[in-house]
């Protein structure tokens, strides 16, 4: 690798991307507006029943009450308490009902008026079944409110694992099969350049270019929501640099021999697809069949997700964390050593 | 001082029994380059002339390493690119036939960049002074013209210093005073530098006027080799007389001009005629009469210097290029 080479190329990478205002914002600005949207209207506007969710060693005249009162307008699950917890930060209930029907406990997040919604028509049944209560002055309302429970905590690692996806996958993926289809990489092989020098300047300069939104996600999320970093900055920002570059070791990877941007699309979705379903970026995938496990904890956006929310969230020890990291920077080093080798400029 | 003027030993390239077919599956194999023989020696500037489809490029692209031959000998600077791609890479500077480069570089960027790649290099400045861009510095390579491009791309090839230059087409599309121009450039960088030049071009007069040497090369097969100057003088005739005229091929093949003397050659082809002469003043008044006594009515009659463009005529039985202007 010479200096000399490295720097040329980089910096040609760099005013490349930088001149092109579009892309500027849909690799800083998509994300801001994918927080924003997806933090604050959260369950919001929906005709569907509210999601309920019926702590499981509450009577059994409670849930008796929900289902035979509400009209069809709530749907309950019984649930332990720590599922229903759990549930509850990630959106798939509304509302966590326990006590008594004279003396109903809700937890809900006050973030979510679909949660305030929930509470009243549950409220509403009690009182239809009931008559008697006076629901007002009888239930407790407890709000989620504290930060790293709610849905926006759990979901800005997943937003920025799916920016740094994107970026790996369409910054350099895309871009480089660009470069060999319009032959510019043909220009670029007939230098002395070395395959390794280019690929290495690539991942230099789409790297520094990655880094900002993942930081400007979770500074979003820090001043606009609260969401807190319980765990060590050096450990989060060490992982955010490595998934920026363990996504862009796959990026080139599949970029490393498509000829046309057809192709690469098509190796891009077969990246891209079964992490946005299964890498846990908008819901947990610890529920997930056990069939489908091996593939869920082999993906390197499960690898990231977990160590970020392990380390924001403080719910895991140091070793799982650097057990992810260990599995991110294994898939990135593979996928660099197999773009080194797969890599052509025709 | 230049490093071309000390590079290694032996010819700039030696080309021997060069094959070149194309495979691509449910297709019939393509022979792009059918058995070339060929020899640049260096300080040349050696000119690849033939149609659309001849194999120039595939010829001029396996020496730059791009593509692999199928079979033959290929040296590049006395070396082989199995063995010493890098340094071969690190002494040639290459313009490719048609090469996109950063759309949002501006010149002096893109210059500074292959200069990056080298070492030792050109600075920016020398670069675009060279080539004549320096109103263009500034400017993006996707607001370019063609023609700026063409001359941005020489410049980018020039960029190492290298010992051989590979101008695939570089002229095709410039205007004539560019043209000349890139001339200028190719030569002084023969004569100063001591560098070795092969191009390609359609450009009969292009490759008459800066080329030492020529190929003509077609069907991937070479036709005939040696200084512009050897090919025409081969042709035994100095003059060509075309004439036009209503169904004037089939006149001619019926007999019209038999019994004159001092056509060496003719091509007779619908309307046209061609023919070759070793003087025009001594065959024409014959020609006109023939004409005359038949009752053919000429649209057109003109002479001119032989050319390399009637070699090829004369070698092929058609036209360089069909209609072609220039
Ligand atoms: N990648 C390819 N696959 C299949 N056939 C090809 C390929 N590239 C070139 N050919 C064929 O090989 C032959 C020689 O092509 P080449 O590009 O070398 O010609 P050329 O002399 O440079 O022509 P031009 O003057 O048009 O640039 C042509 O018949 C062309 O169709
Ligand atoms: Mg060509």
């Amino acid at each position: 690798m010479r200096p000399r080479v490295l720097r040329a190329v980089t910096r040609t990478v760099l005013l490349e991307h930088l001149r092109t205002p579009e892309a500027v914002f849909w690799t800083y600005g998509f994300p801001l507006v994918m927080a924003l949207v997806l933090g604050f209207a959260f369950g919001e506007g929906k005709a569907e029943p509210s999601r309920v969710a019926v702590v499981d060693d509450a009577p059994a005249a409670l849930i008796a009450a929900i289902d035979e009162h509400s009209e069809d307008r709530v749907t309950a699950q019984t649930m332990t308490a720590m599922e229903a917890r759990r549930a509850l930060t990630l959106g798939l209930v509304d509302l966590v009902v326990s006590g008594e029907p004279a003396r109903p406990v809700f937890d809900l997040d006050p973030m979510r008026t679909g949660s305030e919604l929930a509470r009243l028509q549950v409220e509403r049944a009690l009182l239809r079944a009931g008559g008697a209560v006076d629901p007002g002055a009888g239930s407790l309302i407890r709000p989620v409110d504290e930060p790293g429970d709610r849905y926006i905590d759990f979901l800005i690692a997943g937003l920025i694992g799916m920016n740094l996806l994107g970026a790996g996958m369409y910054g350099i993926g895309y871009n480089v099969v660009m470069m060999r289809s319009n032959k510019l990489l043909r220009r670029l092989a007939v230098t002395p350049m070395r395959r390794g020098e280019f690929l290495a300047a690539f991942l230099m300069s789409r790297t520094l270019l990655a880094l900002p939104p993942p930081l400007a996600i979770l500074a979003f999320g820090i001043f606009a929501f609260g969401v807190p970093v319980h765990g060590s900055w050096l450990a989060l920002l060490g992982l955010i640099l490595l998934g920026t570059l363990t996504f862009a070791g796959l990026g080139l990877l599949v970029a490393s021999r498509a000829r046309t941007s057809e192709s690469v699309s098509g190796w891009i979705n077969l990246v891209t697809m079964p992490m946005w379903l299964l890498g846990g970026i908008f819901f947990s995938n610890e529920r997930f069949p056990d069939l489908v496990q091996p593939l869920v904890r082999a993906m390197p956006m499960t690898q990231f997700t977990d160590g970020m929310r392990g380390i924001m969230l403080g719910s895991f020890d140091p070793g799982q964390i650097a057990t992810s990291a260990v599995g991110l920077a294994v898939v990135g080093l593979l996928s660099f050593a197999a773009a080194l080798r797969l890599f052509r400029w025709n | 001082m230049s490093r071309a003027a000390h590079g290694g030993r032996g010819p700039a390239i030696r080309l021997a029994g060069l094959r070149k077919v194309y495979t691509t599956r449910g297709r019939p194999p393509v022979v792009a380059v059918d058995g070339l023989d060929l020899t640049v020696e260096r300080g040349e500037i050696f000119g690849l002339l033939g149609p659309n489809g001849a194999g120039k490029t595939t010829t001029v692209e396996i020496c730059e390493g791009l593509l692999d031959a199928t079979e033959g000998v290929v040296e590049v600077l006395g070396m082989d690119w199995g063995g010493d791609a890098e340094q071969i890479r690190a002494r040639i500077g290459v313009s490719l036939q048609d090469t996109r480069l950063f759309e949002k570089q501006t010149v002096a960027e893109l210059c500074a960049l292959f200069a990056g790649l080298y070492e030792p290099s050109r600075s920016v400045e020398e670069l675009i002074a060279l080539v004549q861009l320096e109103e263009k510095a500034d400017t993006r390579y996707a607001h370019l013209s063609g023609g700026q491009r063409q001359r941005l791309a020489v410049a980018t090839a020039l960029a190492g210093r290298p010992e051989l230059l590979f101008l695939d087409e570089p002229t095709t599309g410039l205007d004539p005073q560019s043209r000349r121009s890139l001339w200028d450039v190719i030569r002084a960088y023969r004569d100063e530098d001591g560098g070795t030049v092969v191009l390609t071009t359609h450009y009969m007069e292009e490759a008459a006027q800066l080329c030492d040497r020529v190929m003509v090369v077609d069907h991937g097969r070479s036709i005939a080799l040696g200084s512009p100057a050897e090919l025409i003088a081969g042709l035994g005739a100095a003059h060509v007389v075309e004439a036009r005229a209503p169904g004037l091929a089939a006149r001619v093949d019926g007999g019209v001009l038999e019994g004159i003397e001092g056509i060496l050659e003719r091509h007779a082809n619908g309307d046209r005629l061609h023919l070759s002469v070793t003087a025009p003043h001594v065959v024409l008044p014959g020609i006109l009469r023939a004409f005359e006594r038949a009752g053919v009515e000429l649209e057109a009659l003109t002479t001119r210097h032989t050319s390399l463009e009637d070699v090829f005529v004369h070698l092929t039985g058609r036209q360089l290029r069909d209609g072609g202007e220039s």
